[in-house]
């Protein structure tokens, strides 16, 4: 008898914790997210970063304990898609990542059409939609983001175009013009014919425009490799600054040989990363300016942006052109994660939405709260940078805070 | 003044590139009678390794000869493997190409990653003459250009072996009666077209970045030069591709600039209804009996 108290308590023991650790792991579940983005094709250097983003932030919250919601724990569980650059497979993955995997939100693509062909799957089919492409401006508006609306459950996770065109314009003139003999009047816009290149030039002329520069609009063929005839006519402009815009790797091949021909006193790359700048050895004599999506990967501004990086690249993150645009996506996994913690449910979409209209959330992005206005569109700063002449990795910074209304072209 | 002077410099360094690449696919279409829609993966390749051997330390003009082999050794293996067996059925061996274009874009993107790929310029100076820049690169990609122009050229209409391929060309079964190895100048053929495509790739990485996707971009003006010129003739791409290099130039210098490329597609389209056998003339592959 004793013998079997001896033997037995333990057994009992050992079988209630089994039972006690089953019961643990049965409260336990996963939120499938699913993640579309470019990590093949034309607009891999800023595609990959979303996936690269996702991993970290999704990382960090289930290595923290996962999310709380009416008593039990669940973490998310990722599925990435890659839709190689091209609008069928993004279509594609967006319906299966609803109609099959079950997920309850989408972060991408980054390519800005796309988004937009996604929306109507994942709005139809209540998944909420995280995207940092500033043309969905172009149609978020009070009825399409109203709860019968086909973009209620989208969200723009970056900054209304104008905004970064008018902090981008005025940094970069307020950067380049001590540099020049005499201030800038005339620029060059140079922009890859696309659906993104058309709508982000345009109010991108129009903020230099309210700046006081005359502008010339110049577009190139969007798979060009030999810019030099083309960058030949700008220099025939006669240009102050040559503003590239907005393809990074597009700019990282047409940069180098705009300096060879000698096309302008002075250069903007748009987003390009410093730190890119630096791992590239890129050098020049004329003064060249930088700006982020938003801030910098090689010229952090804050504190939590450099130990956002570390993390980032530690995670094995390739160091392409525009890891910056990560930060488009990362601290929107935190505030979903507030907001199904919040609502306390998770089959309550429109809840989820509702929560996130009236979140304030304090992220790694914006030295300030980041929330959404009415149509689902957040609003933060933009950082540029400008290289010294003559030097890879001397940089100048400055984050332009976003205007408050929209510019008007002198 | 300066501007134009410099839009024909580039034209001329701009053409040399295209004219690789054209000639490459003319030979091997005109010549082997092979569609190959992977040519421009065997560019992309050779631009790659090229990288590959210059990161290793070895200096640019060794890395390209080395890419040069790479890709010889490449078109060796896909000539003996797979284009071997749709000789007598092209359609299927342009399908396969096409995969194999797919496949092989598959394979850098694995064994390396997605991104560009640089190498510092290879001799970094810049001419400037008045108000033209000439770059000094782009000088020797001419200059090399001319050079495999020439020997190619001689090589096809002067010498013993390139009387007997354009015999197999004419008629494959009397080549074949006559003693010429038919099959062994196919491959012959194949391998130094893909050679050229390695050494394009070499140059365009000594020029500007490129990706493991260049290759699909430079596929269709590969194709429009090789069909302008005239399949298998190569002084027909040499006149075709400084044609696209003049056009491209020009368009971008004064017309608008977003249409470049649709400019030099229509004139090939202009070209091939009015001289359907393209500008020089050109064959159609071997003439199987």
């Amino acid at each position: 008898m004793r013998f079997g108290i001896t033997l037995g308590l333990p057994l009992v023991a050992a079988l209630l914790s089994g039972i006690a650790t089953q019961t643990a792991l049965a409260e336990d579940g996963e939120i499938k997210v699913g993640v579309v983005a470019a990590e093949s094709g034309s607009f891999v250097s800023a595609g990959n970063t979303i996936a690269a983003a996702a991993k970290l932030a999704t990382q960090q919250i289930n290595d923290a304990g996962g999310i709380k919601v009416a008593g039990k724990t669940y973490k998310f569980k990722l599925f990435i898609r890659d839709d190689r650059t091209n609008v069928d497979t993004a279509i594609a993955a967006a319906r299966e990542l609803v109609n099959d995997v079950g997920v309850s939100a989408v972060w991408g693509t980054e390519s800005h059409d796309f988004s937009v062909s996604m929306a109507k799957i994942t709005g139809s089919a209540k998944v909420l939609q995280f995207t940092g492409n500033s043309s969905l401006g172009g149609v978020l508006s009070d009825e399409s983001v109203a709860k019968d609306g086909w973009l209620h459950y989208t969200f723009q996770t970056e900054p209304q175009e104008w905004q970064r065109s008018t902090s981008t314009a005025k940094g970069v003139l307020s950067l380049v013009g001590p540099k020049l003999k005499t201030p800038p009047k005339h620029s060059v816009v140079f922009v890859g014919n696309d659906a993104t290149g058309q709508y982000l030039s345009e109010n991108y002329v129009t903020a230099l425009k309210a700046e006081g520069q005359t502008v010339d609009l110049v577009k190139y063929p969007p798979d060009t490799t030999d810019f030099s005839p083309l960058l030949t006519r700008v220099k025939g402009l006669n240009p102050d600054v040559v503003h590239f815009w907005y393809n990074g790797d597009s700019t990282l091949i047409a940069f180098p040989q705009a300096l060879k021909l000698g096309v302008a006193p002075a250069y903007f790359l748009f987003g390009v990363d410093p730190g890119i700048y630096k791992e590239r050895g890129l050098k020049a004599d004329q003064p060249v300016t930088m700006s982020c999506v938003p801030m910098c990967w090689g010229s952090a501004p804050f504190q939590a942006v450099k130990d956002y990086f570390e993390k980032y690249f530690a995670l094995g993150a390739a160091k392409g052109p525009q890891s910056s645009v990560s930060l488009l996506y990362y601290d929107y996994f935190f505030m979903y994660a507030k907001a199904l913690e919040q609502v306390g449910k998770l089959d309550d979409p429109d809840a989820v939405v509702a929560a996130l209209e009236k979140m304030q959330y304090q992220g790694v992005v914006s030295a300030v709260p980041l929330s959404f206005n009415d149509h689902h569109q957040v609003t933060f700063a933009t950082e540029v940078c400008l290289a010294e002449p003559g030097s890879s990795d001397k940089f100048k910074c400055a984050v332009e805070a976003p205007p408050a209304t929209a510019p008007k072209a002198n | 003044m300066e501007i134009l002077i410099q839009q024909l410099v580039n034209s001329l360094s701009v053409a040399s590139v295209t004219i690789l690449i054209g000639m490459g696919i003319t030979l091997i279409f005109g010549l082997a009678g092979i569609v190959n829609f992977a040519h421009g993966e065997f560019l992309m390749i050779g631009g790659i390794a090229t990288w590959f051997f210059v990161g290793m330390g070895l200096n640019f003009f060794v890395a390209l000869l080395l890419a040069m082999v790479v890709v010889g050794a490449l078109g060796f293996v896909a000539e003996r493997c797979l284009f071997r067996f749709t000789l007598d059925r092209p359609m299927n061996g342009f399908i396969m190409s096409i995969g194999l274009s797919v496949i092989l874009q598959h394979v850098v993107v694995r064994v390396f990653d997605e991104f560009q790929k640089s190498t510092p310029d290879p001799l970094g100076a810049v001419w400037v003459v008045g108000d033209v820049h000439i770059i000094a690169m782009r000088a020797v990609v001419v200059v090399i250009t001319a050079i495999v122009v020439a020997i190619t050229y001689f090589g096809i209409t002067r010498s013993r072996y390139g009387l007997a391929l354009r015999a197999s060309v004419a008629d494959q079964a009397t080549a074949e009666l006559m003693g010429i190895p038919v099959r062994r100048y196919v491959t012959g053929v194949f391998v130094y077209g893909s050679i050229l495509a390695g050494l394009g790739g070499a140059l365009m990485i000594g020029l500007f970045p490129i990706t493991p996707f260049v290759g699909s971009v430079v596929i269709t003006r590969g194709f429009v030069v090789s069909l302008m010129g005239g399949l298998g003739n190569v002084n027909g791409a040499v006149l075709a591709g400084l044609v696209l290099g003049l056009v491209d130039g020009l368009s971008a210098g004064y017309g608008y600039p977003e249409w470049t490329d649709a400019y030099s597609l229509v004139l090939m389209i202009v070209i091939l209804v009015v001289r359907p056998q393209g500008l020089l003339g050109g064959t159609l592959g071997p003439k199987a009996s």
